[in-house]
């Protein structure tokens, strides 16, 4: 078990840059999820502390130790692969001892036929069979061990590649979108053994995803990459409350978070024209972004600082989400209800919605956060 | 229905076409050099007794042999005493023609030194070809380096070459190392196979990535990975690979015939098939055809035995 750093590492493909300047530090025993849209660089930041791909520059180590062009099997990770890349040849308990046979066997010992009977090769090939059997009742395969992968369903294969990867004591655990070939119920269900998992071995993972749930579900911290960079790395619950950046906000958070344009004028913050608030002193004035998440937005009982008619419902049994096409504008919002109102968010309905500017996350026009800008209500919107 | 008929009857004639040489090979080695000549007796000759005319020849009496003789027949002149032996010697030499010619394919010719030959020729090219093609198919196909694709061009390239235009210069190579009728004149030649190396590298493409990352995690060195991932699972390609490379070299003449022109300790099957080309008495149809009949059968009996496997790897779907 160890601690992993990551120094500005950048990574180039001919001419096109597929991470710049990546600087992390992951802690021993730490969940950190990579995640982003596909394409943002994330699995192959992965292989690259993973030592399957060399970086163009940068650096990275392992426990305090540079492992920057050592070979991907002398840095002592495992890595779980979205495919699984089981050996179809060996049986599953074969595979599970790979890692350990490759370790802790010599050349000789390994050989087909005579290896077994050298020297030692007994001791060890006795362990190997009882740390397989460890892994495997750990990961309820027990009963597969004499299959091979091509008769087992995709679940089954996807615990055998985690048996694969656990079977010894990595320094940390490297896993690239395990859960994306499951269905959904699967992917629920594996996504806590994993997270179960990783409290029981007190490891270090490094868990690449394009999903936010699995990411907010699962990490004690989220790195958030897009286009090759980290935006922003923290905790869950920072990261979805307190982004630093639009982009960020914008990819984590189902449904997505709504982004309204504003003015600040003279002090004052007025949406679509509309005064809604005043800023402390000090903001600059120019157009600003409003974030508000769905649960941030609410039917209004009277003086409504939007209106507009329901385009569209979410019924989801514990809640509900309506999109509503504002009045005289071209985009929608999509604000979270509770089940009781139903009735009033009918298809076509006009309604009336509020936020509390307090809930607001304010970014300015290049999507930057604006901490700063503290706005207060220019009158109470809501009596109840 | 009537285009299923057709469709039949053209394969029919194809199957008839491809088959008909083998039935004659197997029909000629069933019978007597007469019935051969004259073209009749059906599929297995009448298989009436024959005598073999160069067995009763060779067991003629010379004088000390008749002298020899001589007290077994009291009282006879000398050429009724060979009459006699030789009414013994057409007895002893006359048997089926089916045995006769078998028989004559083993004893005349040292026909299992031949076959063991063509194994050790044989299996030698393969297991070296192998030896070879794997890990370069996997350099081409898996690992990065500068020039790669040169390298791949110069593979195809190669594969143009045919083996009669280089088989002069190749001749006198071996002749001036001192190699010419020796096993390794009849195995070196052959041991790089382009063709098996664009095979096996075709075959490596369609091997996800992933694979060899998790071998590569998983400790093992780029040559444990050609062997002990790539090799497994390209076995049905390897079996394609197998019946080209074996079936070429057990049936090859060509370069035996080229290098191997002493010593007949080292001819494989087909130079067997020289020694009952007849030259001033006639050709030994029977027992050339039954030599020929035996060559032939242990790559028949092969592919029947792995026929699904073979066709599996023709086909390189036997991996998904």
């Amino acid at each position: 078990m160890a601690g992993l750093s990551i120094n500005s590492i950048t990574k180039r493909f001919g001419e096109t840059e597929v991470l710049r300047d990546v600087t992390l530090d992951i802690a021993d025993a730490e969940f950190v999820s990579l995640v982003g849209p596909s394409g943002c660089g994330k699995s192959t930041l992965l292989r690259i502390i993973a030592g399957l791909e060399d970086p163009t520059g940068g650096e990275i180590a392992i426990d305090g130790e540079a492992v920057t062009g050592m070979r991907a099997a002398d840095r002592n990770l495992s890595m779980v692969f979205q495919s699984y890349a089981l050996y179809p040849h060996l049986t599953v308990a074969e595979n599970i001892a790979v890692p350990l046979r490759m370790r802790s066997l010599s050349a000789g010992q390994r050989l087909p036929v005579i290896g077994p009977f050298l020297p030692g090769s007994k001791d060890k090939r006795a362990e190997i069979t009882a740390a397989v059997k460890d892994a495997a009742e750990m990961l309820e395969i027990g009963a597969l061990l004499d299959r091979k992968p091509g008769q087992l369903s995709g679940g089954q294969r996807q615990r055998v590649a985690l048996g694969r990867a656990l079977v010894r004591s990595p320094a940390a655990f490297l896993l690239d979108e395990p859960l994306s070939n499951l269905d959904a119920k699967l992917r629920v269900q594996t996504r806590a053994e994993i997270a179960q998992l990783h409290r029981r071995l007190n490891a270090t993972f490094i868990y690449v995803t394009h999903d936010q749930v699995e990411a907010m579900t699962m990490s004690d911290r989220i790195a958030v990459m897009m286009d090759g960079e980290i935006l922003q790395c923290d905790s869950p619950s920072i990261i979805y409350e307190d982004p630093n950046d639009i982009r960020v906000a914008e990819f984590i958070g189902s449904p997505k978070i709504n982004i309204l344009p504003v003015e600040l004028h003279e002090r004052t913050l007025s949406l679509f024209d509309k005064p809604v608030g005043r800023t402390a002193i000090g903001a600059k004035a120019g157009v600003y972004q409003l974030g508000l998440r769905p649960e941030a937005i609410h039917l209004a009982k009277s003086d409504p600082l939007l209106t507009g008619t329901v385009a569209h419902v979410e019924n989801l049994g514990a809640e509900v989400f309506a999109q509503v096409e504002l009045a005289g504008q071209t985009a929608r919002v999509t604000c979270r209800a509770a089940p009781a109102a139903r009735d009033q968010l009918r298809l076509g309905a006009e309604i009336g919605l509020s936020f509390d500017l307090a809930d607001a996350l304010i970014f300015d026009a290049d999507g930057k956060r604006q901490r700063g800008v503290e706005v207060t209500l220019d009158q109470p919107v809501e009596a109840a | 229905m009537t285009r299923d008929i057709w469709k039949h009857l053209i394969l029919i004639l194809g199957v008839i076409i491809v088959l008909a040489p083998f039935y004659m090979m197997l029909s000629y080695s069933f019978k007597s050099p007469g019935e051969i000549d004259r073209g009749v007796g059906g599929f297995f000759g009448r298989q009436a007794m024959m005598v073999d005319e160069r067995c009763v020849k060779l067991r003629d009496p010379n004088r000390d042999e008749i002298a020899a003789a001589a007290p077994q027949y009291p009282g006879k002149t000398d050429s009724e005493i060979r009459e006699a032996i030789m009414a013994q010697a057409e007895v002893d030499c006359s048997m089926r023609p089916v045995v006769f010619n078998y028989s004559k394919a083993f004893i005349e010719a040292p026909l299992l030194r031949y076959l063991l030959n063509g194994v050790i020729v044989t299996a030698s090219i393969f297991f070296i070809q192998v030896l070879v093609a794997l890990p370069a198919a996997y350099a081409l196909a898996k690992l990065k380096f500068w020039g790669r694709e040169a390298v791949f061009g110069l593979v195809l390239f190669c594969l143009l070459i045919p083996v009669h235009a280089i088989a002069l210069p190749l001749y006198i190579m071996l002749a001036k190392v001192g190699l010419t009728n020796t096993y390794a004149a009849l195995v070196v030649p052959w041991t790089i196979s382009v063709f098996g190396i664009f095979l096996m590298r075709q075959f490596f493409m369609t091997v996800p990535d992933d694979l060899i990352d998790a071998a590569r995690m998983d400790g093992m060195t780029e040559f444990a990975i050609v062997w002990r991932v790539m090799l497994p699972t390209a076995v049905p390609a390897l079996l394609a690979f197998a019946i080209f490379s074996i079936v070429a070299h057990w049936n090859d003449y060509f370069w035996p015939r080229i290098v191997v022109t002493g010593s007949r300790d080292l001819f494989t099957p087909p130079l067997g098939l020289r020694e009952f080309k007849g030259d001033a008495d006639g050709s030994f149809f029977g027992p050339m055809m039954a030599t020929a009949t035996i060559i032939v059968t242990p790559l028949i009996v092969a592919f029947l035995v792995a026929q699904r496997r073979f066709i599996e790897g023709i086909t390189l779907s036997g991996m998904k």
